[in-house]
């Protein structure tokens, strides 16, 4: 059988579309200005708009109807890309849309959402401050109770469970959003790249060799097992645990084990940690921002805890006084991310040499220099792409700045929707009935001492190194 | 076929000890990885403090 597409290569596609869309902003025109957008409501019926005031009489419900039937078409022919079946994928994918869009509104109640300034505005006497962002918690909360709970309804809608492309696919789109951000503050964008440097000295050379040195000495796993589990716990989760099992030759059902655990305790972070960096750390909040980037694993639940604790963070500085501009946070987090992911394919090159020719040695056996390339991540170079061009236009016309902000708001729009069935997919992908499975019990507490132990200390402190005391911009006027 | 079960795939694992190279793995990447953070903060503090 012919093999279909990967995921990366589907979300630089879709992601590049969307983002290609939204420049005809830049030519007077409006391609997506009809997207549903959410607001903070006191009124249900006041919770829907579309994106461009354009398209105002197309009223909250066609346009989130106008936005499914859309993603529907994009994605369903994506899925036949990837060689599945395509009338499963569209049931599952509207099962998706439609419980990540109605928990995202439901996060977006003022109750939960308003922020200490806008409730006089919206009439209401108390809140619980935690932005419209609460609807991707209410996302991941209704995909646990689906994934635990309700396995059938799961098993129905698996082809569409599929955090990993629907976060690298928002990434990509996220790109552009940063990309105008980091044009305006130059030299704190370049300053935050450099951090990048540092995360990836972190997460592969110390976070992976004291937890592999954690497993093989002192809980007695054997290399098969403590390298992917090494890399799932220190670099990326699932990917570098693939990657790494790859590498060195692993069963595939080893690393398959780790990810299952690597996918559970990434919700715990993005459920815990978020909070953690608000209550502590919003004086700080590029320390907070990096800190979600290396200490929580897997793409999605990384970058989506830079998107909460940013919401957290803004909303609790604006209640004393500071509103930062949006972007820096989720900005500091996926840079990070993305810095990490990068290096996965070379990491797991340098693993195979070492297994093949020092640990290992089969005779006539070659590490290929092209496992670099085949391992590389690259729904990152979809990011790089419309982060370059955006940063490039918006630097070299600053004349053009409103009209890339207006365009990537709308492609943002997107983001955002890519974000919350991020939210709702891993929510329904982390079993936790593993975690009472028999023999689970040696494998993490392994992850939980290496990850909520040292991990979790050491991503804290090489953030505050690098980004104590520096702060985002403020918002004028 | 079943799907393999993870008690019974740790079990089957056996206690490997440290090789020499694994020992000069975990200790070279922790000490090249504290110098590359001493050197990456002390090259922050120069371009972006200053």
């Amino acid at each position: 059988m012919k093999k279909g597409m990967t995921e990366d290569w589907l979300a630089v596609y879709i992601g590049l579309l969307i983002f290609a869309l939204s420049l005809a902003g830049f030519f007077g025109g409006d391609l997506l200005g009809w997207a549903v957008t959410t607001s903070v409501w006191t009124s249900v019926s006041k919770a829907l708009a579309p994106a461009s005031k354009a398209y105002a009489a197309l009223g909250g419900v066609a346009s989130l109807l106008a936005t499914y039937v859309f993603l529907l078409a994009l994605l369903t022919l994506g899925a036949k890309a990837l060689r599945l079946e395509p009338l499963r994928f569209a049931k599952g994918f509207t099962f998706v849309f439609f419980a990540g869009y109605l928990s995202w509104i439901a996060g977006s109640w003022a109750y939960i959402a308003a922020t200490a300034d806008k409730r006089a505005a919206l009439g209401i006497g108390w809140s619980l401050n935690l932005t419209n962002e609460a609807g991707f918690i209410v996302a991941l909360l209704a995909g646990l109770f689906v994934g635990n709970f309700v396995p059938y309804a799961s098993s129905r809608i698996k082809e569409a469970i599929r955090p990993e492309l629907y976060v690298k696919t928002g990434i990509v789109i996220l790109g552009g959003m940063l990309g105008i951000t980091a044009a305006e503050q130059t030299a704190l964008a370049t300053s935050m790249m450099f951090h990048g440097l540092c995360a990836i000295v972190a997460a592969y050379l110390i976070y992976w060799a004291v937890v592999y040195y954690v497993a093989r000495q002192y809980f007695g796993f054997s290399r098969e097992w403590a390298a992917p589990l090494a890399s799932g716990i220190s670099i990326c989760g699932v990917s570098a645990a693939i990657a790494t099992g790859s590498a060195i030759k692993a069963r595939p059902v080893v690393p398959v084990m780790v990810s299952s655990l690597v996918v559970i305790f990434a919700v715990v972070e993005l459920l815990l940690l978020p909070f953690v960096a608000q209550a502590f750390l919003y004086r700080e909040p590029l320390v907070a921002g990096a800190w979600m980037g290396l200490a929580v694993k897997t793409d999605g639940a990384a970058v989506t805890s830079g998107a909460i604790a940013e919401a957290l963070i803004r909303a609790k500085a604006a209640a004393n006084g500071s509103l930062y501009q949006p972007g820096w946070i989720l900005g500091a987090s996926t840079t990070v991310k993305v810095f990490i992911d990068v290096f996965i394919g070379v990491w797991a090159f340098v693993l195979a040499w070492i297994w093949s020719a020092k640990i290992e040695p089969k005779p006539g056996e070659k590490v290929r220099a092209f496992e670099i390339w085949e391992r590389f991540p690259k729904f990152v170079l979809g990011y790089l792409a419309t982060f370059v061009l955006i940063l490039a236009v918006a630097v070299a016309a600053p004349v053009l700045i409103p009209k890339a902000k207006s365009a990537m708001g709308q492609a943002n729009v997107f983001r955002g929707i890519f974000f919350v069935m991020t939210f709702f997919t891993s929510g329904v992908v982390s079993d936790f009935r593993r975690l009472w499975e028999e023999g689970i019990g040696k494998l993490a507490v392994v992850y939980v001492l290496c990850l909520f132990g040292f991990i979790i200390w050491v991503g804290l402190a090489i953030s505050w190194i690098f980004f104590h005391g520096v702060r985002p911009p403020l918002i004028q006027g | 076929m079943p799907e393999p079960k993870l008690a019974e795939e740790l079990k089957k694992m056996q206690r490997e000890p440290l090789l020499p190279i694994e020992k000069k793995l975990i200790t070279r990447s922790i000490l090249l990885g504290l110098f590359l953070v001493a050197v990456l903060a002390w090259t922050s503090q120069v371009l972006f403090r200053n």
